[in-house]
């Protein structure tokens, strides 16, 4: 029974984890860019989740303008790690996320806005670019991606590297391996001793009971004679 | 404002970070004496010496390099977030 209970809070908190880091942790879109927008937004709903906090919103603004991105993307499935030769549209919103979460410390907005319109092209005749982006594409809450960079290339099959996402695991890995053997340092070093203090004076208290118990029943014996 | 809180909530985490590593690191320098003791004199484990020999050893790891290593938990984070602020601007 409580092994079923914590094998399944683990799990909960495994999802948990793992669609925290899908919607955080920068992918890679094989995309042609077709325009670029700016639409104000209201931001009081609870949707305000899915977007950024830069720093001029000084958080009391209802609403504010956001610049949008639309391009045509290669489809993608298995956290982008299987490209398809199918297309479908895919509009990024493009915010400083600024000093704030997620820490990417983007603040070149308007620098990319230019990029991406430098990059617009027509389906006859396409000019391919990677985008650097995070966050999802919910049409029922009108979420949109976070696009972070773009950078043109040659072909569609382009192989992209997701050096930061390699970067990311690694250190995660060794952080875990470190606190496990601190852990375990800690565990042998001062809470094992402290437990043996606890039970030896506990074994201290027992002898004696037992010795009491011993008295009381040989006086008892000595009256019933067995 | 952000840029405030980021700093604030930034270097406390990263202050219990590093009593976590000071006080592992200080552990794991207090377990290599005793093992070092235990090798040159067995079945010794509770003499005045054998505690003047720790004590030495503390003492000398507290003057030396590799406890100032440790700050290192403050500069690698804020040298990740500039490399970071670069690539991405």
């Amino acid at each position: 029974m409580m092994r079923t209970i914590r094998r399944t809070l683990l799990a909960i908190l495994a999802v948990v984890v793992g669609v925290m880091l899908d919607y955080t942790l920068p992918q890679h879109d094989v995309v042609r860019v077709v325009g670029t927008y700016q639409e104000r937004q209201d931001l009081e709903s609870w949707t305000r989740i899915f977007w950024s906090s830069p720093d001029y919103q000084s958080g009391t603004q209802p609403n504010r303008d956001v610049q949008f991105i639309q391009t045509y993307k290669k489809k993608t499935y298995l956290f982008g790690f299987i490209r398809s030769d199918a297309e479908r549209p895919m509009v990024y919103r493009n915010e400083d996320t600024s000093w704030s979460w997620p820490p990417y410390f983007k603040f070149d907005t308007a620098t990319l806005q230019a990029e991406a319109d430098n990059l617009k092209s027509t389906q006859e005749n396409p000019k391919w670019a990677v985008i650097t982006k995070y966050g999802w594409r919910i049409q029922l809450f009108t979420a949109f991606p976070n696009a972070m960079a773009i950078r043109a290339v040659e072909s569609p099959d382009v192989t992209i590297i997701p050096w930061f996402n390699i970067v990311f695991f690694a250190a995660v890995i060794a952080l875990v391996l470190f606190i496990r053997a601190m852990w375990l340092q800690f565990r042998q070093r001062t809470i094992d001793p402290a437990l043996e203090d606890t039970r030896d004076a506990w074994e201290k208290v027992d002898a004696y009971a037992d010795e009491r118990r011993g008295r009381v029943s040989r006086w008892w014996r000595s009256w019933t004679g067995r | 404002m952000a840029f405030v809180r980021l700093i604030v909530f930034g270097f406390l985490f990263l202050s219990v970070i590093y009593l976590a590593v000071s006080f592992y690191s200080r552990s794991v320098r207090r377990e290599k004496l005793e093992n070092h003791w235990a090798e040159d004199h067995p079945g010794d484990t509770d003499s005045i010496e054998r505690d003047a020999y720790i004590e030495a050893g503390m003492q000398a790891y507290r003057k030396g390099f590799r406890r100032k290593l440790i700050v290192l938990v403050y500069i690698i984070p804020a040298i990740a977030a500039a490399a970071l602020f670069f690539l991405i601007n």
